[in-house]
Order: structure tokens, then sequence, then C-alpha cells
């Protein structure tokens, strides 16, 4: 299964070319448009002029069709319960600003990297930095990110065993490894971050928000270049 | 050089000693660890760069106690887990290595350019842009190690890093990590791994069974593994 999330692919469209803030905030301002605006019609062309816009960022159909798919299934149930009530604008009206909405965020996921978003998450929280550990804080959005399809993924393994033994319909079966599991993964990726110093790079952050920033002694641009570079001369001796 | 000076280790729940008061000296660029599952292998290693800290004793890498200055200990000592997955966390190579360089090197156009040149020195180059969960096993531990080697490390730890590895990739990342121009400290079950290191330990319910020249640690550690083989079928 290819997750949503996972829709990014780097290509040279106008979406992908659009910085992230543009796009970010671009999503903001329709989704709090789209409340204000209660024309069935209207609501319709901005549903489908951010479906044009998810198209034109070419992503991967196989997961894009899916998501697609439930959109517009949860948006005729959402519409459904109205047109239940009698109420047919609003039906047609909400139906149209979810589906608004989701296609508009899926296209700017679909065109703007993870590292993009980190950036801006970094950039857009840097004025609050004396309370607000920013990079950590965008960490914490990229590992969240991270642990959906893993969830997914220990979800149907946990099912799969299930049904190996013959026990698919106790959800006990299926709940208690995916949970023990996730749990497991969580702290492999703690270890993981921890090794990597990342976590260390967080904890200095968070110790002292406003000095984060600044590079340490021994992290000077000129002393990194020349350790890379002797690391790299040292490697092509190895060869 | 890596220092254990009596470093002990103990499940602070249970109180059961995972690691037996060790003292040992690493100075070798190719040091293998041997031992059964359990052992205390992946212990020992994981107090080098203070995954671990000692429940009594002390580790230091160049000089410097693993628990005190654990962060500065970090940036020298680059360690690779048996299950890459845990370790890549960005959808795609290129980020997973940029995040890597993150704390480094502030400027975003200098941290792509190094992170091209990490994939590319692993021969990943063509993957920077592919996502990490269509590479395969071996690739995702190469993309590991090239997150690994971009901060520059003197020091790389190795915790079976070839094991969940087919055949044909095992002896790619093993070639590869004897290649580099680091210190490696390789915990193993590839006897034949462990055979090309210059000085083998030997692990053995938490204490140092052995420590000297790879040929006799192997011997040994058959002796060890078979000798309770056929005490247990007696």
């Amino acid at each position: 299964m290819t997750p949503v999330i996972g829709m990014y692919r780097p290509l040279r469209t106008p979406m992908h070319r659009a910085p992230a803030w543009f796009k970010v905030t671009l999503l903001a301002a329709v989704a709090i448009l789209v409340l204000f605006v209660q024309d069935p019609v209207t609501s319709l062309g901005l549903a489908a002029a951010s479906l044009l816009l998810l198209i034109s960022t070419a992503p991967p159909w196989r997961p894009a069709l899916a998501a697609v798919a439930w959109t517009l299934l949860f948006a005729v149930m959402a519409a459904g319960y109205q047109f239940w009530r009698g109420e047919w604008a609003l039906g047609v009206d909400v139906a149209a600003d979810l589906a608004t909405v989701v296609f508009l965020a899926l296209a700017v996921s679909a065109s703007t990297s993870m590292e993009r978003m980190l950036d801006l998450a970094s950039a857009a929280l840097r004025p609050l930095r004396r309370f607000v550990p920013h990079e950590t804080i965008g960490l914490m959005f990229a590992l969240l990110i991270r642990l959906i399809p893993e969830m997914v993924r220990l979800l149907g393994e946990s099912r799969q065993a299930a049904m190996a033994r013959g026990v698919e319909r106790s959800p006990r079966a299926i709940l208690v490894p995916t949970a023990t599991r996730t749990v497991g993964f969580a702290l492999d990726l703690g270890a993981a971050l921890h090794a990597r110093g990342i976590s260390d790079a967080a904890a200095a952050e968070a110790d002292s928000p406003l000095d984060a920033d600044a590079p340490r002694a021994d992290e000077v641009p000129a002393s990194r270049r020349a350790r890379r570079e002797a690391a790299r001369a040292r490697r092509g001796r190895t060869r | 050089m890596i220092a254990f000076e009596d470093a002990t280790v103990v499940a602070p729940d249970s109180g059961i000693t995972i690691l037996e008061p060790t003292t040992l000296t690493l100075t070798e660029r190719r040091i293998s660890i041997i031992g059964a599952n359990g052992s205390g292998k992946s212990t020992l290693v994981r107090l080098i760069n203070g995954l671990i800290q000692p429940t009594s004793g002390t580790v230091t890498v160049e000089g410097l106690d693993t628990v005190k200055k654990g962060r500065e200990v970090r940036r020298n000592v680059g360690f690779l887990f048996t299950d890459p997955s845990a370790q890549l966390i960005m959808p795609t190579a290129a980020e997973d290595v940029m995040l890597s360089l993150r704390r480094t090197v502030p400027r975003r156009d200098e941290r792509v350019r190094a992170a091209l040149e990490a994939l590319e020195d692993l021969g990943l180059g063509d993957k920077a842009d592919v996502a990490v969960s269509s590479l395969s096993g071996g690739q995702r531990q190469l993309l590991a190690l090239a997150g690994v080697l971009a901060v520059a490390p003197s020091i790389i730890v190795a915790d079976e890093p070839t094991t969940l590895l087919d055949l044909r990739w095992r002896a790619h990342v093993g070639a590869l990590l004897r290649s580099l121009p680091v210190q490696l400290i390789e915990v193993t079950h590839d006897l034949d791994s462990a055979l090309r290191a210059e000085r083998t330990i030997v692990i053995d319910q938490g204490k140092v069974a052995f420590d000297g020249a790879p040929g006799d640690a192997v011997a040994l550690y058959r002796d060890l593994m078979f000798g309770r083989a056929a005490e247990g079928s007696a």
C-alpha cells in the first residue's frame, strides 16, 4: 500500500515550483473561504478547481485515486445526512467544501517535500523561539507522519498473523500485537534518533532555544567543509 | 580510542546483570564482536555512544565520557542498526540524509549538495528522490549508512548490520563497511565477517569470554555454541 503522505514526487509542475509558504497559505485561505461561501454552484466550482490543481501536480495515480475516492465517499455521506433533512443546497455545499479542502491538501502534499515542510514549520515558529523549540516541533511533525504508514503496516501484519492462527474475528488478537509492536517501533525510532544525534540537537534547542540556531564552535562551515573533504579524500584512497 | 573501565550494566527493573564489569581498550581499526543471542553484545556496543549508560564504571571515547559528554561523543560515533527501517525517518532518500545534516549545515543548498554527495559515494545517487518505502532492504541499509557518514564520524558501531540482508547485499554492505576510513566496531553473527577483523571479542553470558585473534575467537565461539547444543540434547 502506498500511503497518501508518500505522494510527493520531485517534478517541475507550477505547484511544485511554488514556495511552500504560498501553498500552505493558499490552503488556509481556501479552508476559511469555503466556510463563507454557501452558494452550492460556487462551492462545486471551487471543488472542481481544487481537483484540477491536484491533477496538475501529476501525483502517483493509485494512492491519489484512493484518496479522492475516500474523500468523495465521506462527502456523499455528509451530503446524504443534509439531503435526509431536506437541506439540498446545504448538502451540496458541505460535500463540495469537504472535497475542496481535501483535494487542495492533497495537491499541497503531492507537490511539497517533507524537507520544505520542515523548513516552513521551523521558519513559521521562529518568532516564538523564546517559548517553543521550533526545530523540535518540525521534527515531531515528521515523526508523526513517519509513524502513520508504519502503524498501517503493523496492523496489516497483525491481521495476517491472526488469520494464520484462525483468530481473525478476535479484535484482541489483532490490536494487542499491533499496540505492542507500535511501542517497540517507537522505542527503536527513539534509539535511532538518539544514535543519529537528532535528539541531542532537540535537547540542546529545548535547553536554550535562542542559541540553538547558532553553529557551535566545532560546527563552523570552514571546519565542517574541511572535515567532510578530508573524509571524502580518505574514502577515495581506500577504494 | 574507546576505553571501558569496569563498565557494568544492570537491568533497572529486574536487577539482572546484563554486562559484568568489563575493562577493554579498543584501538584497532576493525573489531568484531560475536556471541549468542542475549549474551550482551548489543549492550556492550550501545555503551560506546551512550545509547545505554553504564550502571557503574565508565566508558570513554577519545577521552570523552559517554555519560557526561554524550552529545560530543555521538557527533563522533555513528551507529548502524540491524533494521534500518527505524533509522530512516523522512519520506525520500535525500531528505533523510539531509535530516542528519540539519543541525550542522544550516544552509539548505549546502545541505542538498552534501546529501547528494553522501548518496553518490554509496552508489545511491539515482535513488535521491525515491521513496524510502520503495527501496530494498540492502538499499535501506546503505541509505542508513549514508545518513551516518554524512556527518563524518571517526568511529562507526554496527550492530548486526547485515543480518536482515540477502547474500548479495550482505557481501556488498560488509565490503563497504570494511573499506571505510573509520574505526569499525561490528557486532555480527557472520563468522566470515568476524574473521576479517583485526581483533575479535567473544561475549558470553554478559562477560568477555575471549579477546584476541579472530581465528581463535571463532573457534572458541563454535566450541561454546556446539558444546551447549550437545549438553542440551543429552
